[in-house]
């Protein structure tokens, strides 16, 4: 089975609105499957859908080759489920919570603590297993979300927004810990607004809007997509401009930022760098770092700036450069797909 | 074998979440015998002491005897005796004593006239006047059989002397009226306290369904059992049974207040008086998991349930009987549960009857939970 999840046209429709458009995608088993979208834009509904929450309109989908309309018990069986509040029993403690997990997924009781403790050991929650979880913190309800979640041992984790409001450590645990289950054969779906914790983390991508499937790619993918579409766009408006004013306009639209710390900065060297046909403008900001905006799509530009540098005296000390990002590809894309739902 | 762990672990729920809120397992324990203190208390006690001042414009035995009767009875408390009624009058006027009772000049003299004694009254304590009347009446109704017997003594002795006058301590005795009362001394907060107990139950497991279901909607905790290969009946069930362990608690605690508090009596049992508000619970968590199924969240609910609990509280003879109310809220009285559980719960406490005797209250409360059950069970999202 190469593929873990796949819809065909799935619908989900509440009275006149469409939450969920016709939807056919294919999830590939033990990948790591980001999910983004504006908010309202249909993806926790298309979980709800996945996870038997909610019934589709229309459409048809399976998980782990269970339909989910046919097989529901089935398809439950093979889920877990992380949400973005935590929505365990409050009054419950971690490891009662677990318990109660682990008897309604129907865990043999003689596997049940073994389980339990092994994940609790796993995401490093063993030390408040006694705690009730209204007395722990995000991180840990997080992590005890995740033990009661994993108790029944699914192939697949659905995580919907699962470092939103946490502090960056516990958020690099939280993913590190997501790799490992990936890397043990889960198959992991997350819903998240952190386009960096995407980046980092996913194998593909989609990208919904106004219940729609706008994107689909790795991002690595979607960026060279973005990138590839930009610098023809460019080309043709230079090349326009060019042709009306036979002089190359300074697109600020299209630049790129690039930042250098230099030691021995004089003014022959800031007017050499402003001489660069393809640098839009150089300033030098409080912290004394060197500002550049250059043609984003002139592949030589570090090299020759550098050289520029190094040839007036200055020593480059530190040096950072604007790269597409995959939060870039994300506004374009959905704001493509509102501007087509307006017009 | 795992439908049963699954309905144990929502009881155990249920009372782990009572036990680790004591402020929560307080107020649960305490709150029905606030409930019995205030209604009993507020509403079903009877009226003592109340102030009156006598104005007697006579002298002699009757004048007396009628004193002495007002006197004893502890519904007055005569504040005064006087001879001047504007001073008598005044003391009502200035709210000083709820009325004056005024013995005419008369009172005493021609033992076989009619006389009339003037209650001056403060009508405005609507309370007061509804004792003070009927009270005052049956005193001067018994002194006038009274009366009424001595003459005749008198006639048949063919004795018309009056020299050899009243034989007080017999007139006396006279005064009381004998009322046959086929259930016992019924006073108003024997009435109240059965009507009570049911709607603390009712108003419990509405608004405790409330949170079970339409607050665990809205936080979570329903979608996360949902998402578990679990039937919609094993969870409603598991909801049922940990409210009912609740509900069984209380009702015991009420009725044990009611009993100690107010000396309430359940002549038919305390378990026939506690089987029958678990019937009530139960069609009343019926009610609130009928609700709760199209209730989006917990306010959703409380605005839902809202129509009908407060109708239900006072149309369902709770606090008078349903007999004395207009006739349209006495037709509304028997579409709803609650007094159907009143009249069972009256019977028994009250009439000494068997659960046999009030099968029909049973009966018609087992429909409206199969219902309320069914509609339930039919409507309930699981779509959340």
């Amino acid at each position: 089975m190469k593929y873990i999840i796949e819809t065909e046209k799935l619908t989900k429709k509440y009275g006149d609105f469409t939450a969920v458009n016709s939807l056919t995608m294919k999830i590939p088993k033990n990948s790591i499957f980001g999910m983004l979208g504006p908010n309202g834009a249909g993806k926790t509904t298309t979980i709800k859908m996945l996870t038997c929450l909610a019934y589709p309109s229309s459409g048809t989908a399976t998980v782990s080759r269970f339909d989910i309309q046919k097989n529901p018990n089935e398809v439950r069986e093979t889920l877990g489920m992380v949400p973005q509040h935590v929505s365990l029993y409050k009054d419950l403690t971690v490891l009662e919570n677990a318990e109660l997990c682990a008897d309604f997924y129907g865990v043999k009781e003689e596997d049940k603590l073994d389980r339990i403790n092994e994940l609790m050991d796993l995401v490093d929650i063993t030390y408040a297993k006694d705690k009730r979880i209204g007395q722990l913190s995000g991180g840990q309800k997080q992590k005890a979300s995740l033990v009661a979640s994993l108790v029944h041992r699914p192939e697949i984790l659905f995580l919907d927004e699962p470092t939103i409001g946490l502090d960056p450590t516990t958020k690099r645990i939280l993913w590190e810990l997501m790799e490992d289950l990936n890397s043990s054969g889960h198959t992991i779906i997350l819903c998240s607004h952190d386009m960096h914790e995407v980046d980092r983390l996913c194998d593909n991508v989609a990208i919904i809007n106004t219940g729609n499937l706008v994107a689909y790619d790795s991002p690595r993918g979607l960026k060279d997509i973005l990138l590839n579409e930009e610098k023809q766009n460019y080309s043709n408006i230079k090349e326009t401009l060019s042709n009306i004013q036979n002089n190359n306009e300074k697109l600020e639209f299209n630049y790129r930022r690039l930042s250098f710390l230099i030691e021995n900065i004089s003014d022959e060297l800031i007017n050499n760098l402003k001489s660069i046909d393809f640098v839009f403008d150089v300033n030098i900001s409080k912290q004394g770092r060197v500002e550049l905006q250059v043609d984003k799509f002139e592949d030589k530009a570090i090299n020759n700036i550098t050289s520029s540098i190094i040839k007036d005296g200055g020593i480059i000390s530190s040096f950072s450069s604007e790269e597409p990002s995959l939060e870039d590809v994300f506004i374009k894309v959905t704001s493509e797909a509102e501007d087509d739902a307006r017009a | 074998m795992s439908e049963r762990k699954k309905i144990f672990w929502l009881v155990k729920k249920e009372w782990l979440s009572l036990k680790r809120h004591p402020a929560r397992l307080f107020s649960i324990l305490v709150f029905p015998i606030i409930m019995i203190l205030l209604f009993g208390y507020g509403m079903g006690g009877e009226l003592t002491d109340l102030p009156v001042v006598i104005v007697s414009q006579s002298e002699g035995d009757l004048t007396d005897v009628t004193i002495d009767a007002i006197e004893s009875n502890k519904i007055y408390k005569v504040v005064e005796i006087t001879g001047d009624i504007n001073h008598g009058k005044n003391l009502v006027d200035s709210g000083k004593v709820k009325g004056a009772i005024i013995l005419p000049s008369d009172y005493d003299e021609q033992i076989n006239e009619e006389k009339t004694v003037d209650f001056y009254l403060d009508s405005s304590d609507q309370m007061a006047s509804q004792t003070l009347v009927p009270a005052t009446q049956a005193i001067f109704q018994n002194i006038s059989i009274g009366e009424s017997s001595k003459i005749s003594s008198f006639l048949t002795n063919g004795n018309m002397d009056n020299s050899q006058g009243f034989n007080i301590d017999s007139f006396k005795s006279m005064i009381n009226l004998d009322i046959d009362k086929i259930y016992g001394d019924i006073k108003y907060i024997d009435f109240l306290v059965p009507a009570v107990l049911g709607m603390t139950i009712m108003m419990s497991c509405m608004m405790g369904m409330g949170a079970s279901i339409a607050g665990e909607r809205e936080t979570g905790e329903l979608a996360r059992l949902f998402m578990t290969p679990t039937t919609v009946a094993t969870v409603i069930g598991g909801k049922i049974a940990g409210k009912l362990s609740v509900e069984f608690i209380r009702a015991l605690i009420l009725l044990f207040a009611a009993i100690i508090l107010f000396g309430a009596s359940a002549k038919g049992g305390i378990l026939p008086t506690i089987i029958v508000l678990m019937i009530g619970a139960l069609c009343f968590v019926g009610f609130g998991i009928m609700v709760s199924s199209r209730a989006s969240n917990q306010e959703d609910y409380s605005q839902m349930v809202m129509p009908f609990t407060f109708p239900m509280m006072f149309i369902s003879g709770v606090f008078y009987p349903i007999e004395t109310m207009p006739w349209i809220f006495q037709k509304i009285a028997y579409i709803f549960p609650l007094t159907y559980l009143n009249d069972a719960m009256r019977g028994i406490m009250l009439k000494g009857q068997t659960l046999g005797d009030v099968w029909l209250d049973l009966l018609i409360l087992l429909g409206f939970t199969l219902l309320f059950f069914v509609i339930g069970v039919k409507k309930f999202d699981r779509d959340i």
